[in-house]
Order: C-alpha cells, then sequence, then structure tokens
C-alpha cells in the first residue's frame, strides 16, 4: 500500500485551516452584533443630525461668495428651529471659530416647520426635521492673504421624538475656504489646508 | 488497506476538531464586542433592583437624601426646562403629588438642566411644582442609566426598590398604575420600613 504522501496531508491541514476560518465573525457580521447591542441599549453618544461636507469656496479678496450648509435630521426625530415658539426651547443655531482673514457674514436659518406633536396636539411648535439648509455669505476682506482657511465650527442643536427630549448636543462642522484672484464661486478641487482657525471643535 | 482507514479518520478527526475550535472562537469574539458595548453605556436599576442612593441640593439650597425617604413611595422624575413632554407630564405631577401625598407618595424632580438654578426654579415657579425640585448632576444621572431621554421616570415602593420606570412620556394612567403599585407593595413591609424611617 502506498504511504500517504506530505503534501496531501497539508492539503487536508489547509482546507481544515480553511473552513474553521470560515466559522470566525466577518467584519459584517461583528457590526451587526455591534448594531442589535445598540439596539438595545441606549446610547448617550449618539447623535440626531448628520452635516453633508461642503466643497471648498473660493472667493477673492474684498469679495464674499455664497455658502450653503446641508444638515440631515434622523427620520423619526426632529430639533428645534432657529426661532422656537417657546423661551426655555433650545433654538438651533451655528457657530464658527474664524481664522481673522475671513468673515462669516449673517446666517440665514430656514423658518421653522410648525408642527404639533402626539405629546401636545393643540399646540404647534417650530422645528426642523428632514434636510435643514442653512446659507451664509463668507466674505474675505480687502486685507485678507491668500491661501486655503479651515473654518471650525459647530451646529448647536436639541434633538426630540414623539415623547421624549434628548440633551443638546454639537456637531462640529468644517469646511475650507481657498482666498486667491478668480473667487466668488463657490465650488472647486479641494485644496490642501494652509491655515486654521484657532479652535478646533470635537463632539 | 488498513493504514489508510486509520489515516482518513485521523484527517476527519482533524477537520472536525478545527471546525469545533472555529465555531468556540467565533462564539467568543461576537460575544466579547456585545460586552464591551454593554459595558460602554451606563446601567440603571432595573425592577426589584435598590434605587441608587444620591444627595441632591435642592432649590432652596438644602440637601436631600434619597435614602432618607425609606418608608415612603417615590417618584423621581428627571426633566428639564427645554423638554417639552415634561411641560404635558409636570401637572399630571402635580396632580399625582396632591392626591397621593397623604398616603405615602413623595415626588422628585430632579432638574437635568444647564439653564441654571435661577432659570429652573422660575419654570418651577411657573408650573407650579408641589415636590422638592432637585438640581441633577451627571454623576447621578449616570447612577440611573445616563437618562438620555426626558422625561425619565423611576417609581421606588416604601423600601427604596424599583417597581417600575418609563423612558418619554407616558400616560397619566400608566404613572398612576406604578404609583399604586409602589403604595401598595410596601402595604406587606410598611410597618417595619415606616418604624424605621427617619
Amino acid at each position: 500500500m502506498k504511504k500517504p504522501n506530505l503534501a496531501c496531508i497539508l492539503l487536508v491541514l489547509f482546507a481544515g485551516l480553511i473552513l474553521a476560518a470560515a466559522q470566525q465573525p466577518s467584519a459584517s457580521q461583528q457590526a451587526d452584533a455591534v448594531r442589535q447591542a445598540a439596539a438595545v441599549q441606549p446610547d448617550a453618544s449618539r447623535t440626531f443630525v448628520s452635516f453633508e461636507p461642503v466643497s471648498t469656496i473660493h472667493v477673492a479678496p474684498g469679495k464674499f461668495a455664497p455658502a450653503v450648509f446641508r444638515f440631515h435630521v434622523k427620520p423619526g426625530y426632529h430639533i428645534n428651529s432657529n426661532k422656537p415658539t417657546e423661551p426655555e426651547l433650545i433654538p438651533t443655531v451655528m457657530h464658527f471659530s474664524l481664522p481673522g482673514d475671513v468673515v462669516i457674514g449673517r446666517m440665514v436659518y430656514p423658518p421653522g416647520q410648525l408642527t404639533s406633536f402626539p405629546f401636545n396636539p393643540t399646540e404647534k411648535l417650530s422645528v426642523y426635521s428632514g434636510e435643514v439648509l442653512i446659507k451664509a455669505r463668507v466674505v474675505a476682506p480687502e486685507s485678507a492673504a491668500t491661501g486655503t482657511y479651515t473654518i471650525h465650527g459647530e451646529l448647536k442643536y436639541q434633538a426630540c421624538d414623539n415623547n421624549a427630549c434628548y440633551p443638546p448636543k454639537k456637531l462640529p462642522v468644517t469646511f475650507n475656504v481657498a482666498v486667491g484672484s478668480g473667487g466668488g464661486k463657490k465650488s472647486g478641487p479641494k485644496a490642501r489646508p494652509t491655515k486654521t482657525s484657532p479652535h478646533i471643535h470635537s463632539n | 488497506m488498513k493504514r489508510n482507514v486509520i489515516f482518513l479518520v485521523l484527517i476527519v478527526l482533524v477537520v472536525t476538531a478545527l471546525l469545533m475550535a472555529g465555531k468556540f472562537m467565533s462564539k467568543g469574539s461576537s460575544n466579547s464586542t456585545v460586552s464591551a458595548i454593554f459595558q460602554a453605556a451606563p446601567e440603571g436599576p432595573k425592577k426589584g433592583d435598590l434605587a441608587p442612593d444620591f444627595t441632591l441640593k435642592t432649590l432652596d439650597g438644602k440637601e436631600m437624601k434619597l435614602s432618607s425617604l425609606h418608608g415612603k413611595a417615590v417618584m423621581i422624575n428627571f426633566w428639564a426646562t427645554w423638554c417639552e413632554p415634561c411641560k404635558i407630564e409636570t401637572p399630571w405631577l402635580v396632580e399625582l403629588q396632591k392626591k397621593y401625598g397623604d398616603k405615602g407618595l413623595q415626588i422628585l424632580g430632579v432638574a437635568v438642566d444647564d439653564a441654571g438654578e435661577k432659570a429652573i426654579a422660575e419654570f418651577a415657579h411657573k408650573m407650579q411644582m408641589n415636590y422638592p425640585v432637585l438640581l441633577g448632576t451627571e454623576k447621578v444621572a449616570d447612577l440611573y442609566g445616563g437618562v438620555d431621554g426626558l422625561p425619565t421616570n423611576f417609581i421606588l415602593d416604601r423600601s427604596g426598590k424599583v417597581v417600575g420606570s418609563e423612558k418619554g412620556l407616558v400616560s397619566e394612567s400608566v404613572l398612576v398604575e406604578h404609583i399604586e403599585k409602589a403604595l401598595g407593595t410596601a402595604g406587606g413591609n410598611s410597618k417595619t420600613t415606616t418604624a424605621s424611617a427617619k
């Protein structure tokens, strides 16, 4: 009888190892476990609003360019508008730390949607839900040095759903402004930031 | 021939062992991922647990210790001035305190709010809160599971054990049910606990 050769033994062991490895949870299985756990356990760090990245805004010294900041409120939740109906309610506001050579003009917030909720059907609250567009003007003074500036800011908001409200949150907002000739147009290739606003905000 | 059979059996055994090892490792790693998340989020007291004790400042500058209320059924109501559902619930709590106060209920309003003491006091006055309003802290909120959504209520029987909890606004009748249970549960052991209450 012929002896089983070494290659055959190794092949079988290799196949066994592959089969064993296949039993290991994949990255997506682990992610599912994470999601399942998160679904049953309240997560204090969860966010209710996301920010859509903004392309580099180009502006020439002494001119301005429009900026639109697009946010998305998670389905099933709402946040107060910039002008809530009650003084105790926390308005949605956006703040920036500016590097000095760039100024953000007056922010224009969308009007709130007057909505009544199951917890108080008789009263209407001024809220945002779904997509929220906040507009502003990015102004470069005549004296602004040419270069790309990274602007850091944050959106402060307070979210609720149909029967509970959640602590106020701060969502970091970052975008680049390229100051140079031919400015005034909003879109363009992303430039490498050369200057940064003094404060970096974190959630 | 015999050697070949032994060899095949050995191979089958090795492959089976490897498969079982893989399965075991898979279970282990998935469990550890889940437990890491559960450890990350603070857990509040569950039904039947003794409510974590705390001492908080009241609006009139005094201190109140939860355990000093042993012998009473207690409803810990976490709220904030910016919470609209809390505004709906507060008048109910005022009425419930009036109705069940004589029977041994004590509602505690724990403000989880950084609006400031003055704003909280004004709000409490405006809402005619007839129960102690305490200035909440993050530490106390963590003891009660982080209190992520408001209002959040924990209802304790006279021995300080949690008989129910509610996150978010629920109907007044649900709160009444919890309160009556908390007062009723205490019936059996109220004699002993009340006697030892300060």
